[in-house]
């Protein structure tokens, strides 16, 4: 069971940065969340989504998905995103009966939970 | 205020390089609720010094369904009135996470200055390298200068340094919906603009019931109808600009939201890519983002192509100028090629061209979105209605383009999300009332 996140339906509204630092703040705060949304290239349009799992690093861009293991060479993708290595790692909200925050707050159904066999 | 607020005011003087911190009473919240309730009694506290006031909702910032609002409220020196103008894109919950609710600038500096604003610091930092720079470039260097890619700035460009009428201030890169002039204002202060970076946190009076709250009133949002419609080609055709909306469509590169508003209202142009270009231009500079079909309609009534038009309004983004009246003027001068109207846009004037007398931005159509208000068709009634929708959304920190298609973002749940998240108890007369001294 995962987070899976279409980087072409996300419109970057940070919904899900903001409902995960809620996950993990009970308020809400932007710093802890393990998914953010990846802006930094304003001028050219440029964005997506990063999540940080327990072993890797989901980089949801437009041109696909790119999962990256932490610890590994080049694992953790670029500047932008150093900080998310010190994040927790993504629990899918344990703890909350309605399942993860993000799947909830994203108002174009970019973020889903997929089940793997 | 304990709750969705950081309880300061910031006031910052120019002309003596002080600043100084006030506690935000939660006193005066229950009076003026927030937002432009609140700037405006700011604005009137301190009018004999004329300041300029920004500020931010109770709801901007939070999991209320479009919380990206904070407002610039000064007095224009166009129409000499009190004008809000609406902060969006990621700009307005940046400033509110910055550890200041509301942030108060007086007087005039003797040199160019700007404000940097960072978990609850605020400096008065020289602005002598920045001065005689465009937009774009101002955001580039204090992006670089500071270290962080995702400061937000509110900045002008060299129209306001030279304190012309068709000044804005412009939003990071792109332009805003100041059509009073406040550029002008920045530039009289010798403000060369405000930088901006939070990673403050809100509490909540009571978050399992606000986060509730809102996802329920997400569910109801997301079921309207605006489903399946985004960017300003969709809003240019529900408000009967055909033509213009397949005008631009073929140069739609992608649409995107300001902070957590479900309707992708901003809609990014490549001119210098491939618009289906779906990976990481090589071009640094490769369009612009239109952030409302204000300005556009002007640049196609020059008679100018799409891609000069769109370039014309990218170079308009650059200088910090208005496109419309750059249009308007430009129109009236006789200057018909796009390089004519950006070689003079130092000299374009308003010549008494004050097209706006609302207190409130018309980046937002004047007319419902996509949406059945019941309004009917009798032009004062909708202007009444548009009136107290934008009075909604910046009382409350609400996006106001998306307070113009979403009936279901009613009054009564932004005094409930309220209600919940900072045990404020505000009544539908108090916000009447408010609304009615807001709109005049």
């Amino acid at each position: 069971m995962g987070i899976r996140v279409n980087a072409l339906m996300c419109t970057g509204c940070m919904a899900c940065e903001m409902a995960c630092g809620y996950h993990r703040d009970d308020a809400f705060a932007l710093l802890s969340a393990c998914i953010v949304t990846y802006r930094t290239r304003e001028k050219k349009d440029y964005f997506g989504v990063l999540l940080k799992e327990e072993e890797s690093l989901v980089i949801a861009r437009p041109e696909g998905l790119e999962v990256r293991r932490i610890g590994e060479a080049g694992g953790g993708g670029d500047s932008s995103a150093k900080p998310m290595l010190l994040r927790e790692s993504c629990d899918l909200c344990a703890g909350m009966d309605t399942g993860p925050m993000c799947v909830q707050f994203c108002p174009v159904d970019a973020i889903t939970l997929e089940f793997s066999n | 205020m304990e709750y969705l607020s950081s309880g300061k005011i910031l006031i910052v003087d120019l002309a003596s390089s002080e600043t100084r911190e006030e506690e935000l009473e939660e006193e005066l919240i229950s009076r003026k609720i927030g937002g432009a309730g609140v700037t405006t009694h700011l604005y009137n506290l301190y009018k004999s010094h004329d300041p300029i006031v920004v500020g931010s909702g109770l709801l901007t910032g939070t999991l209320f369904p479009a919380s990206d609002l904070s407002i610039l409220t000064a007095k224009s020196p166009v129409t000499g009135t009190l004008c809000h103008c609406p902060v969006t894109l990621k700009a307005g919950i940046e400033f509110k996470y910055c550890g200041f609710d509301y942030l108060v600038v007086l007087g005039t500096s003797a040199k160019p200055v700007f404000l940097w604003i960072h978990d609850g610091v605020a400096d008065i930092s020289s602005a002598e390298e920045a001065w005689g720079k465009d937009v774009w470039q101002t955001t580039d260097l204090w992006r670089k200068d500071m270290g962080d890619d995702l400061i937000q700035t509110l900045v002008i460009g060299k129209a306001g340094e030279m304190r012309s009428d068709l000044a804005q201030v412009s939003v990071n890169y792109w332009g805003s919906g100041d059509v009073w002039g406040f550029g002008r204002l920045f530039g009289e202060r010798r403000l060369k603009g405000i930088a901006m970076r939070g990673m403050g946190l809100l509490e909540i009076a009571n978050p399992e019931g606000f986060v509730e709250s809102s996802k329920k009133l997400l569910s109801a949002v997301k079921t309207g109808a605006w489903k399946g419609k985004a960017g300003l080609v969709d809003i240019l055709s529900s408000i009967g600009e055909k033509d213009e909306a397949d005008w631009i469509a073929p140069l739609v590169h992608r649409n995107s939201s300001s902070y957590n508003v479900p309707y992708a209202g901003n809609t990014f142009l490549y001119l210098d890519e491939d618009p289906s270009l779906l990976k990481e231009p090589q071009g640094a500079e490769p369009g612009l983002l239109l952030t409302s079909p204000y300005g556009l309609l002007a640049a196609k009534a020059l008679g100018l192509s799409a891609s000069d038009s769109l370039r014309l309004m990218r170079s308009c983004c650059r200088y910090g100028v208005d496109p419309e009246m750059v249009a308007l003027a430009a129109f009236r001068d006789g200057k018909k090629t796009r390089e004519e109207i950006e070689g003079s846009f130092g000299l374009l004037e308003r010549k008494g061209d004050i097209p706006w007398k609302q207190p409130f931005s018309p980046m937002c159509p004047q007319k419902p979105m996509f949406a059945d208000f019941s309004v009917g068709g009798d032009p004062k009634q909708i202007e009444k209605w548009w009136l107290r929708r934008q009075a909604l959304a910046y009382v409350f920190g609400v996006d106001p383009l998306f307070a113009g298609m979403s009936p279901e973002l009613t009054a009564e749940s932004m005094i409930e999300a309220v209600r919940i998240g900072s045990g404020i108890d505000i009544s539908e007369d108090a916000l009447d009332g408010l609304i009615g001294e807001l709109c005049g």
